[in-house]
């Protein structure tokens, strides 16, 4: 998943997923390549604003909430067995965006 | 009979809204153009590269996970060749539209970003031809929702109530409110907008898919994909629960249950796109 961070966070070893581009549109770097600790540095020279890395996202509610909400959404079809398989897989796909 | 002629009322005032004041500038200017008999993509490709902001906006979309093109497309064009007459016309009315679904209910916008990219992953793995067609129908399918809001605000607003209370889905609680609802609306302006068949057929019918005569294919696409984006929880359409699906419909994809995953996936990240860029 993308995430935008500031440039004094970047750290050897990230994977940049956009292109970093300068303000005139040249692009410095493209998407896929791993930073290396002279990128990092020459980065940090740059007048860039930020650039997006490769990072797990950050859920803006809990995993206990985000089940909540779905056993709600699917209320009033609860109990019907296609919704029960959807609704099954609905769960695994939001448990899985908090693994690790 | 009665109803008939509500019915009726109803059509001519919608089919007539693009003159309303009411309407943004940006839907009447591309109403216009996209009603003329005959269109060429030529005059398409003018009309856009004509006004920098709409082009801006069309490489924009064009270039966003919705369409999902390998490598950057930087010329108006280039584009307008490569997607093809329909697809442009959709993506001008998925821009006007915008400015209509900000103002109208929020959250639609989202819905229907999720929607388009749901149907266009489920068109690929069903090796459909023109994907891109499918995002159109997606981002399109609840169009006459924006339109009601637009028109019959305080009318449409009891309907979301009714649903709300009775916890039955929108399109039911319109029914009791209108006695034809947001898809029918959505199927007029599709008809005077020139749309080919099965994209009308799509749209009229994404709650019912099986009576589509000529598209049953595509309109299963559709609601197949509106209901995983409700089932998601992204953005609203008017009611809080997710709507049944139709099981026929569902049976016709044959989907499994890593297709879900990847396409909820596709979804995920489309959607924060959005969140990301209006932050």
């Amino acid at each position: 998943m993308a995430k935008k961070i500031p440039l004094s966070d970047l750290e050897p070893g990230m994977t940049i997923v956009k292109p970093i581009t300068m303000k005139n549109g040249m692009v410095i770097l493209g998407a896929g390549v791993e930073l290396t600790p002279a990128w990092v540095e020459r980065l940090q020279d740059m007048d860039i604003d930020g650039c997006y890395i490769d990072a797990p996202k950050e859920q803006k509610i809990t995993t206990e909430e985000a089940i909540l909400q779905l056993d709600e959404r699917f209320q009033p079809v609860a109990d019907r067995p296609y919704m029960i398989r959807l609704k099954a897989i609905l769960r695994e796909h939001i448990e899985g965006l908090y693994e690790k | 009979m009665k109803s008939d002629t509500i019915i009726n009322v109803r059509r001519t005032r919608i089919e007539n809204i693009i003159s309303l004041p009411t309407v943004p500038g940006n839907l009447k200017r591309i109403s216009n153009i996209i009603e003329k008999p005959g269109l060429t993509l030529d005059e398409i490709g003018c009309f856009v590269a004509s006004d920098p902001a709409l082009a801006s906006k069309v490489l924009k979309m064009v270039n966003s996970a919705m369409y999902g093109f390998p490598g950057r497309i930087t010329a108006v064009s280039y584009a307008v060749m490569l997607l093809g007459l329909n697809v442009v016309k959709g993506l001008l009315l998925g821009i006007a539209v915008f400015d209509i679904m900000e103002q109208t209910m929020r959250g639609l916008w989202a819905h229907s970003v999720g929607c388009a990219v749901a149907a266009r992953c489920i068109a690929e793995k069903k090796g459909g031809k023109d994907p891109e067609e499918f995002s159109i129908a997606g981002l399109l399918h609840d169009i006459g929702k924006a339109i009601l809001v637009l028109e019959y605000q305080k009318e449409y607003e009891k309907a979301m109530e009714g649903a709300a209370e009775a916890k039955i889905p929108i399109f039911e609680a319109e029914k009791k409110v209108f006695s034809d609802g947001h898809a029918e609306v959505a199927m007029w302006l599709a008809e005077k907008w020139r749309f080919p068949r099965n994209l009308v057929e799509v749209i009229a019918y994404h709650h019912r898919p099986s009576l589509s005569q000529i598209a049953p294919l595509e309109t299963a696409i559709i609601h197949v994909a509106d209901i995983i984006v409700r089932a998601r929880g992204i953005g609203f359409a008017g009611d809080f629960y997710v709507p049944d699906l139709n099981t026929q419909a569902f049976d016709l994809l044959s989907l499994s249950d890593v297709d879900i995953k990847e396409i909820l996936q596709k979804i995920d990240e489309a959607t924060d796109e959005i969140y990301d860029s209006t932050e």
